[in-house]
């Protein structure tokens, strides 16, 4: 099996015509499954997810060459998916017109709607718990909860302070368990 | 490539989030970490990468390499499947259909119409008959309607409503305050309901002349504050 390559190896080929498209299309199969989880768990449905999945790898395509590396690839295509998700809400929100309450209604629909969906499942609640809560708040949660990220990544992501990040989390996990063992 | 070390740091990253998880929700944190439910279409993670390229060829492009692509050679290369359908059509029409409407279009044709040629343009019209008669229609509404206005503006003279009121007898005037239910008496009049008329003494003399002095006397004792004017 070949070996991996490093991201600041594919960045190199990336800067290189000729290998270019090689390297991106590496960069997308190394992160893609991290980034569409990430993506998903917020918006819920595959379709939208998969829209902001192109929408971020085509800012990626467009940007790459002027990432300068200060940041780690990974935190950095994070922050574009994040922004992307958040974006794509707020579009949602003002093509409905409706309420922030709607939105979330609409995502928990879009929940209990799916195929595999059981009410009595823990791992169901959780998601439906998770639609409650305040976008950015969700974003902490999930990539604390479920993509382990330490609170300094996170802040680079944000651009929040890791105290603010870890005063979030708690709250959205107090908000979660009242929801789960209350529903 | 991921590294022992790497998988440990890992872990105890996942352990620190746990502990931490299990002091802030003590049921979320007992529980261990859920998975998500969520699941993503087969074969989705396989395909993105090649998709997401074709996309960014096709803007890159400006629409010039996709252009040049036809149709079926586009198809072929997506779905050999939906390529080998293209030219199967499940649908049918009823036997001669279209060579009865080359029939049917050419009677269509062949209604007379009459051709009226625009003044001061070489552009020529066809007006069939039922969009005349609306034509006629329009016009003599119109004439008509300024027939009745100018009839109505010259025969019916506007006259003095004052003048009129003078005619009428006082039964008439009591039945038609009863039936329009209009209350009036003297202590409901304000100066924003009545306008004040400045009268001298010939026309007061006029006014009250055929009234007896008895009821001017009465009529003197309701209103002891009142100046000589007439409301």
């Amino acid at each position: 099996m070949a070996e991996k390559r490093t991201d600041t190896e594919l960045l190199a080929l990336f800067r290189e015509p000729a290998t270019k498209e090689k390297a991106f299309t590496e960069i997308v199969k190394k992160y893609q499954e991290r980034l569409y989880w990430h993506i998903r768990r917020m918006l819920v449905d595959h379709d939208d997810s998969n829209d902001v999945m192109q929408n971020v790898f085509i800012r990626v395509w467009n940007a790459l060459s002027g990432f300068r590396e200060d940041a780690q690839l990974f935190t950095w295509l994070y922050r574009i998916a994040t922004n992307e998700c958040l974006t794509f809400i707020e579009q949602q929100k003002k093509k409905a017109t409706t309420s922030l309450n709607d939105i979330e209604s609409g995502l928990s629909n879009k929940i209990r709607a799916d195929k595999d969906f059981d009410a009595n499942k823990l791992e169901w609640k959780l998601q439906l718990a998770i639609q409650q809560l305040p976008e950015k708040q969700r974003v902490v949660f999930t990539l604390r909860y479920y993509d382990d990220m330490p609170y300094e990544e996170m802040s680079r992501i944000l651009d929040t302070s890791a105290g603010a990040l870890k005063a979030s989390y708690h709250h959205a996990a107090k908000k979660i368990e009242d929801f789960i063992l209350n529903h | 490539m991921i590294t022992v070390q790497g998988l440990i740091d890992a872990m105890e990253g996942r352990n620190e989030i746990l502990t931490e998880l299990l002091e802030i929700a003590p049921f979320l944190g007992k529980e261990g970490a859920l998975k998500v439910p969520y699941v993503a279409p087969a074969g989705y993670f396989e395909d993105f990468a090649d998709i997401l390229m074709y996309r960014i060829r096709f803007e890159a492009d400006g629409f010039g390499e996709i252009n040049n692509v036809s149709s079926p050679e586009e198809i072929a290369e997506f779905s050999p499947l939906l390529a080998g359908l293209k030219n199967k059509n499940p649908y049918q029409v009823p036997t001669g259909y279209f060579q009865n409407l080359n029939t049917k279009v050419r009677v269509v044709e062949n209604i007379p119409t009459k051709l009226v040629t625009i003044p001061g343009s070489n552009r020529t019209r066809k007006i069939s008959f039922p969009m005349k008669i609306v034509r006629y229609a329009a016009a003599a509404c119109i004439i008509g309607m300024i027939g009745i206005t100018t009839f109505n503006l010259t025969h019916h003279q506007i006259s003095d409503p004052i003048n009129g009121l003078t005619t009428v007898s006082d039964q008439d005037m009591a039945n038609y305050l009863d039936i329009d239910d209009v209350h009036w008496t003297p202590e409901n009049t304000s100066s924003l309901e009545t306008s004040t008329v400045n009268l001298s003494d010939n026309d007061i003399h006029d006014l009250l002349g055929s009234v007896p002095d008895v009821e001017l006397e009465q009529y003197s004792l309701l209103l002891p504050e009142q100046k000589p004017s007439v409301n």
